[in-house]
């Protein structure tokens, strides 16, 4: 073995990355093989001398040093040096050399005078960088949420199908859904599903999860295949089958053993045994995201028209047309009307289509398009800033490029250097930007994934970069394009004669100073608008808080149970489970009262029913009404301290064996019996007439409580005993009212509830008063977003406009010296420029204002009880800005004010 | 005519090559700068002016690929004649500046 055998280990350490990254871009390779060839000789002759470690910290020295010594080297070759031109006697090789030297100087020059001048840059930099980094990451939502097509096959051809009573809108019954299905001709597949949460059970643990009941030809259908096993096939959907199901691909890998060992598996959801046939891929739409079950809907043939409660699917041929299909939709509807009118008497209602991304989208694309709005004028106002900024150092550096072009520089050389100075602070921006936009979206798919559907699809993907770089070249083109336009424009000669000091007719060149005053006013115009968007959603955001939810919320626990269909079919198995929870809970210690009912204020109920008054039919060709339906057991009322208005509550004998009874709200007592008692009105349940049914008789009027949602004014709801309810009532919230704070006896009812039934897990463990206020987490969420946009505006129209004044002061200082030389009282001077700068703050609040007016129609869906043009928060907003800018005017006038005339005239 | 001086790192490296034998590779000028020197001299640096003076023609260099073996590459330089001129200019005007001064210096 020679001394030349080499070992792996007898090689130098690789350079590191930025270093190999930087020889790469400074070396051609001849030289980069050469300059790793000699590191590593040289390396070898050290280990032989001085050992390995003085070895490797000698190459890590000079690897060091490469990086910086080669820009350096690139840097002073980049400047020209005056003895080649000497030496040589050609002026220069090439005019691309030049150009590209040019270019370096310019850099050099340029990160010069940033670091110069610290704060203005960072300022810049900052300012712009949160301006495009903001605007970007909601971009990325709007994209993924509105702009890409949902990720299906030929997503085009999706609409979903539904029941439309204006003004409500439902679901498919599955008598519908199966007419549809064997009428209709201008869809290539309809498909059905039912979400539903079940509770899973394995060995002693229980957990809900959530999925869906689809047909077999939900998958075809959105073009789905599961990545293992097959989908349905249509004997699956045949009652009676042996139950299959498709799961999720995190189902089955948290589960079920992985996603091979899946498949063939039984798996016990709500007491039933499923045969797991599929396990979808990782990446699925958002039909199936967060769905971890996808079971084969047996429905049988009904023996009347409701209730409504499949959300229908269909796939258009790609020969049909949108109104041909419609109107076919129509046409089945009125068809298939005459068979039910025993037990649907809604003649009105038909059926329409909407597109499906429409349903995913719902109404978020409103708030995400107002958002987008607001960071967007965030960066028009940032930008600006920076273009102000940037305007008033090309004034005050008028001299020195004065005496550039003087010594022969061009016009186009000026610019250039302008421009590579902010095209410099773009990039700094960018790079910002760029990190900003990255934790937006970590965030937006993190927390927003309650509020933003699609949040799957959210990421830095083609689109958002695009984005991102055309909103870095517009703000470099107003920021930085404006002022150098204007810095290279400048009067040299009356720059060099003026001496860069002040003087009336040489205060710096007018144009500047007039783009600098248009400056500041358009941010105002665009600061208005935020501010009072912000002025309205708080608000509105107040006047949700202040809404009476009709009851007293406070230490009351909810928690949700629901019994499987599998071990409570008979409905007296279902009232003894719920009979003997609530007396069991009752008796724990520190429980005041117990209640279940079917749904939970404020925004959860399960049933829309309709209903026919027997004094006041429904006009023919008129919809019935329909509002929210509840079943509660009697202490509901109590338990939750809504006053009973007129009449009774229920008994324990409002039961199955009982006449139909039921409790109606204020609202209802109101809408339907204005200046009369509602209390033994009489209505027929929406699918019954006469002929089918007893009436139901009210019973009682109780006081308002909000189940659609604080925001929505209610139209009346109607409680029915939880025993007695057209729907058997399996799963229901438990009400536990306690004298102090009520999640402290989670652990007794969470026990008690064990005792009763092992597998039965509570959900959606939550206080009233926390529902209350989650329930208000969008609006919060929306206000705080647009009023922290509105603050970083006001922030930087107010900085626009002190930098505006200070500079006039600065400016006239001489002429104010002279003024007060002549007996102008510091007063006369304070009044003239809080004048100059107050007009500009009005006129741009004035357009401003004018805008709003315009804009803020726009997000009048989200307003609670406030007016698009609400007078009050206009003025306040107006009074606001007024104030700010007032105060940010006053500082440099009476700094202005207090000019000693003696010593600015001497200074002349 | 104004002429550029030699910077005395580029006197260095042109001086250690002619102690080299008038025609050196790199390695073999930081080894050879260092031992007469004393101090631990950067590759890069050399490289940089290695690389300048080649600009300037005050070197030529030719690639040896012997080492096909080793995989190393080793580029040789050679002082031009204008390089020699040079450097004998500043040797003289150094020369003349230091007349006398031993002297003084041996008082300091």
């Amino acid at each position: 073995m020679g001394s030349d055998m080499r070992t792996p280990s007898d090689s130098p350490p690789r350079p590191p990355l930025y270093v190999r990254w930087i020889l790469r871009l400074l070396l051609n390779r001849d030289d980069r093989h050469m300059v790793t060839s000699d590191l590593s000789e040289l390396y070898e002759h050290r280990r032989a001398r001085d050992g390995d470690r003085a070895a490797a910290a000698w190459l890590r020295r000079q690897l060091a040093s490469y990086p910086y010594r080669l820009l350096a080297d690139r840097l002073r070759r980049a400047a020209p040096s005056p003895a080649r031109y000497v030496r040589t006697g050609e002026p220069d090789s090439n005019r691309a050399g030049e150009s590209v030297r040019n270019l370096f100087r310019d850099l050099r020059h340029s990160v010069r005078s940033l670091v110069r001048t610290p704060a203005l840059s960072a300022t810049i930099v900052a300012t712009v960088g949160l301006g495009i980094g903001a605007t970007a990451a909601i971009f990325s939502v709007i994209n993924a949420v509105l702009l890409q097509p949902l990720p299906y096959s030929n997503p085009s051809q999706l609409v979903r199908i539904y029941t439309d009573a204006p003004p409500n809108r439902w679901g498919l019954s599955v008598a519908d859904y199966l007419a549809l299905d064997e009428q209709q001709t201008s869809f290539s597949h309809i498909a059905g599903y039912t979400n539903s949460t079940i509770t899973f059970n394995r060995g002693d643990h229980a957990e809900r999860v959530r999925g869906k009941f689809v047909t077999w030809t939900y998958f075809p259908l959105l073009g789905i295949s599961p990545l293992r096993g097959r989908s349905f096939s249509e004997s699956d959907g045949v009652p009676g089958t042996e139950p299959r199901v498709v799961v999720s691909h995190g189902f089955a890998s948290r589960h079920l053993d992985g996603i091979d060992a899946a498949i063939g598996k039984t798996v016990r959801f709500d007491g039933r045994a499923y045969t797991v046939i599929g396990v979808l891929p990782r990446t699925v739409g958002p039909f199936e995201q967060d769905r971890a079950f996808f079971a084969a809907a047996q429905w049988e043939a009904p023996p009347r028209r409701g209730p409504f409660f499949i959300v229908a699917l269909g796939r258009l041929r790609s020969d049909s047309e949108l109104s041909v299909a419609a109107e076919e939709l129509r046409v089945i509807n009125r068809r298939i009307f005459p068979i039910w009118q025993d037990t649907y008497q809604d003649e009105k209602a038909s059926w329409g289509m909407m597109d499906l991304k429409e349903v995913v989208v719902g109404d978020v694309g409103t708030t995400l398009v107002i958002v987008l709005g607001a960071v967007a004028f965030l960066l028009i106002i940032a930008s600006t800033n920076a273009a102000n900024l940037l305007l008033a150092r090309a004034t005050q550096r008028s001299r020195e490029l004065a005496v550039r072009a003087a010594l022969g520089a061009s016009r186009a050389r000026l610019l250039q250097h302008l421009l590579v100075e902010s095209g410099l602070l773009a990039v700094g921006g960018a790079i910002l930007g760029l990190a900003v936009t990255v934790g937006g979206i970590e965030l937006f798919t993190t927390v927003g994934a309650d509020f933003i559907p699609r949040t799957r699809e959210i990421g830095l993907n083609g689109p958002v970069l695009w984005f991102l770089t055309a909103l870095t070249a517009a703000s470099v083109l107003l920021f930085g394009l404006i002022p150098s336009l204007h810095g290279s424009k400048s009067r040299f000669d009356r720059a060099l004669r003026s001496g860069g000091r002040s003087s009336t007719d040489a205060a710096g060149p007018a144009g500047p100073r007039r783009l600098r005053r248009a400056l500041v006013v358009s941010q105002f115009a665009v600061a208005a608008p935020l501010l009072i968007g912000a002025g309205l959603l708080i608000g509105s955001l107040a006047n949700l808080g202040r809404v009476d939810p009709g009851f007293d919320s406070h230490n009351i626990l909810t928690a949700g149970i629901s019994l499987p269909a599998a071990n409570y079919s008979a409905p007296s198995d279902v009232a003894a489970f719920w009979s003997e929870a609530t007396s069991r809970i009752r008796a724990l210690p520190g429980v005041e009262a117990v209640a279940v009912a079917s749904g939970r204020p404020p925004n959860q109920f399960r049933h829309t029913n309709d209903f026919v008054l027997e004094d006041k039919p429904t006009p023919p060709g008129a919809s019935p009404p329909a509002v929210p339906f509840l079943s509660v057991t009697p202490d509901y009322f109590d338990a939750l301290g809504i006053p009973v208005i007129q009449g009774r509550v229920f008994t324990d004998r409002d039961d199955f064996a009982g006449p139909d009874v039921a409790i109606v709200d204020e609202t209802w007592a109101r809408r339907f019996f204005p200046n009369e008692s509602a209390v033994g009105r009489r209505f027929y349940e929406g699918g019954c007439t006469p002929a089918t049914c007893s009436p139901v008789t009210v019973v009682g009027v109780v006081g308002d409580v909000t189940y659609t949602g604080l925001e929505n004014p209610g139209e009346g709801t109607v409680y029915q005993p939880m025993l007695r309810g057209i729907f058997l009532e399996r799963s229901g919230y438990v009400f536990v009212r306690t004298p102090t704070d009520a999640m402290t006896v989670l652990p007794s009812v969470r026990n008690v509830v064990r005792e009763l039934d092992p597998t039965l897990p509570l959900s959606s463990v939550a206080t009233i008063d926390e529902r209350l206020a989650d329930s208000l987490d969008t609006p919060r969420y929306l206000t705080i977003l647009v009023s922290a946009f509105a603050a970083v505006a006001l922030a930087l129209s107010i900085i626009g406009i002190y930098g505006v004044m200070s500079n006039f002061v600065q400016r006239h200082a001489r002429d104010i010296g002279i003024r007060i030389a002549l007996g102008g009282t510091p007063s006369n001077v304070l009044h003239m420029i809080v004048r100059q700068g107050m007009q500009l703050v009005v006129v741009g609040m004035i357009a401003g204002i004018a805008a709003a007016l315009i804009l803020t129609r726009f997000m009048s869906s989200l307003l609670f009880e406030v007016g698009a043009t609400d007078v009050l928060t206009f003025a306040s907003v107006a009074a606001l800005m007024l104030g700010v800018a007032l105060v940010a005017c006053f500082v440099p006038a009476l700094r202005a004010a207090g000019v000693d005339p003696v010593r600015t005239l001497r200074e002349e | 005519m104004p002429r550029e001086m030699l910077g005395e790192f580029e006197h260095q490296v042109l001086l250690a090559i002619l102690r080299l034998g008038g025609e050196a590779y790199s390695v073999s000028v930081v080894l050879e700068l260092e031992e007469r020197t004393g101090r631990e001299i950067s590759q890069a640096a050399v490289f940089i002016v290695l690389r300048r003076l080649e600009e300037k023609r005050l070197l030529t260099s030719r690639m040896d690929n012997m080492v096909e073996e080793t995989g190393r590459v080793r580029r040789y330089f050679k002082p031009t004649s204008d390089a020699l001129r040079r450097l004998k200019e500043s040797r003289r005007t150094l020369d003349r500046l230091w007349e006398g001064l031993d002297a003084t210096l041996e008082q300091a």
